[in-house]
């Protein structure tokens, strides 16, 4: 929790959105494509961070949003018209939709914990990977192309997103929206009872919190967020497939959360930003020793610094009014307690 | 079930069922040091799929040498032990309890290995040599003999295992380990060393399976992945507190995946299958041979 970290955190925006001030039209584009990667990664981040639910199948909703948007946009969905709008707003409702069920499913009653969740999330993405392979109506193995640019705007006055930079500044504003929505919900009461969920499920259940409900609303709040980057993906690639649904995207998200850090968001987006800038600088160089020195250093940053390397510069303060009073650290932790307790 | 009748005949029955068994035997084959490693240790062992390629790519190697097979399997099994025993020094020590880190370390661990063969032995495919090829007459049908082969080691593998875990002094402390380790530890049981231990056989196993398995795959190091998910949804399905569940997993995951692929497809039995198994999981945490929580 160091003392530069609020500064940092504007200094770090600020600096992100002045990027169109010094890089060309080709930067830009990746600095998006970059970003809508961090975006994933923060919601990744929130479920993982402050709720303790290893997601090994995040892509399943980063997919359904690609997906959703990919379908409206062409116009392949009946009844919904074929705006980017109601793309956007499906591709964020069906895989908060998706996810907060999958987590009721999962949660209520006497839910999966920890392993089982992850294995199971795994399956689910295994599983909706090959369902969209084989699905020939979303494209089957081949996935959809030709998807619309973006256009923003009602009636004859309408703006379509072919070039950089306006289509790099729809992103800044959807990264910064689901920095600030996250931000917000983390801090919050809402917040609170997630931590307190995490650290200890049985405390927070007997203090009479449904603890199932909570979970289950973390995630959906998760699923959308990631499908809204998923959305912004298929509109700037112009292109989705069934690998958008599965294992190795969810593996890479991991892995960009764990070495930025889960707990802290902007050390998640900034995960993602830096391991994918530094894949795109060294693939060349090291090729396929690049993967290799990625897999060992997550495993260095999961051993060594289960923190993240970047976390602890950026941890902000919570409000003070969700601050742990002082004198709560001098009782003896839970563990403890529940160690002298057992039989 | 109409389709079901279009096989009616005595032949094609068996044939069926001889393949379920091979699928099952196969599962259960990786299942074996998966459920030991995870029962035990309480690790979920992502990197089991990656220890499955080592032993694969064992026997791709040592063919060019001419070795017999009995030799390449021990070599196999000694090898991938060894790795095994290195990874828990190095790494799973650390991080025993942090229980999810587990799962990311191996995950690591399983990146950081494939990565390796790739660049060792390239990403195309390689081939390993059946010992024996001709196929076996029998009940009117002709069938892979190297097939009756994996099925028999895998019976035998399994029930080494058990007779280890249950009639041996080793396998006793192990179980006492797994009951209380706490308590293991007082009465002066090395836990360190059973942990040391367990792991290296654990691994050891998965590397014989690929070694056995490795003539009737293309070796490729995707191959591990393939197995993965089956593997874990078997373990979880039959639950971990005792071995036993192993068995039952990979029987109701191989026996509905083979049997579902006859009827219908192939993707669709993994479909239906792994939808199937999430349910188990939901509905029974503890696995089918889990004791109820009171």
């Amino acid at each position: 929790m160091s003392r530069f970290s609020f500064p940092l955190t504007i200094l770090f925006w600020v600096a992100l959105a002045a990027a169109p001030l010094v890089l060309d039209g080709w930067n830009l584009g990746l600095l998006a494509q970059l970003m809508i990667y961090g975006i994933f990664a923060m919601s990744l981040a929130f479920i993982w961070g402050q709720g303790g639910l290893l997601c090994f199948g995040q892509s399943l909703f980063f997919g359904i949003g690609a997906y959703a948007m990919a379908l409206t946009t062409k116009g392949m969905i009946p009844g919904v018209p074929a705006m980017t709008l109601t793309g956007l707003l499906l591709a964020m409702i069906l895989p908060a939709l998706a996810a907060g069920l999958l987590g009721l499913a999962l949660f209520k009653g006497r839910g999966l914990v920890g392993a089982y969740f992850g294995i199971v999330t795994l399956s689910a993405a295994v599983i909706a990977e090959r369902l969209a392979t084989n699905w020939s109506y979303i494209g089957g193995f081949n996935g959809l192309l030709d998807i619309p640019p973006m256009r923003l705007g009602w009636g004859s006055w309408q703006i379509e997103l072919y070039d950089p930079l306006p289509f790099f500044l729809v992103v800044l504003v959807a990264a910064i929206a689901a920095y600030l929505l996250l931000l917000k919900l983390e801090r919050s009461a809402f917040g609170t009872v997630l931590r307190g969920t995490r650290d200890n499920e049985t405390r927070a259940a007997f203090l009479g919190f449904e603890t199932a409900e909570y979970k289950a609303a973390a995630f959906a709040v998760s699923g959308g967020v990631a499908g809204l980057a998923g959305a912004l993906f298929a509109a700037q690639f112009a292109f989705v497939s069934p690998a958008l649904l599965g294992f190795a995207l969810a593996t890479e998200v991991l892995i960009w959360v764990a070495i930025g850090g889960k707990e802290v968001l902007l050390a998640a987006f900034i995960g993602a930003l830096a391991v994918k800038s530094v894949e795109k600088v060294l693939s060349d160089s090291l090729g396929q020793y690049w993967l290799l020195v990625l897999g060992l250093l997550f495993i260095t940053a999961v051993v060594l610094l289960p923190r993240g390397l970047l976390a602890p510069f950026l941890r902000l303060t919570l409000p003070r009014a969700l601050r742990r009073p002082e004198q709560a650290t001098k009782h003896p932790t839970p563990e403890g307690r529940q160690g002298q307790n057992a039989p | 079930m109409v389709a079901i009748f279009r096989y009616d005949n005595m032949e094609m029955t068996l044939l069926i069922g001889l393949d379920a068994a091979s699928y099952i035997l196969t599962l259960l084959l990786v299942c074996i040091g998966l459920v030991i490693i995870f029962g035990m240790m309480n690790v979920i062992n992502l990197a089991h799929g990656e220890f499955f390629l080592l032993g694969a790519y064992t026997v791709v190697l040592l063919q060019q040498y001419a070795l017999p097979f009995a030799v390449i399997l021990v070599v196999a099994f000694v090898f991938v032990a060894l790795v095994g025993l290195l990874i828990e020094e190095v790494v799973i020590r650390r991080i025993y309890h942090r229980f999810l880190d587990t799962i990311l370390a191996t995950w690591g661990i399983s990146l950081a290995l494939k990565q390796l063969v790739i660049i060792l032995f390239g990403p195309g495919s390689q081939q390993a040599v059946a010992p024996f090829v001709e196929p076996v007459a029998m009940f009117g049908i002709t069938y892979s003999s190297y097939r009756l082969f994996v099925m028999a080691m895998a019976i035998a593998i399994t029930a080494a295992t058990f007779f280890i875990l249950f009639r041996t002094r080793l396998g006793l402390t192990a179980r006492g380990v797994i009951a209380n380790r706490q308590m293991a530890s007082c009465l002066g049981v090395n836990t360190r060393r059973v942990d040391r231990v367990t792991f290296a056989f654990g691994s050891g196993l998965a590397g014989l399976a690929g070694a056995i398995m490795a003539p009737l795959m293309s070796v490729d190091p995707q191959m591990g992945v393939g197995f993965l998910v089956p593997a874990f949804l078997s373990v979880l399905v039959g639950g971990t507190a005792s071995p036993l569940g192993a068995l039952w997993g990979a029987g109701i995951i191989g026996g509905s995946n083979s049997v579902v692929a006859a009827v219908w497809t192939p993707v669709i039995a993994q479909i239906v299958v792994f939808s199937l198994a999430i349910l188990i999981i939901r509905l029974m945490p503890n696995g089918l041979t889990g004791r109820r929580r009171r």
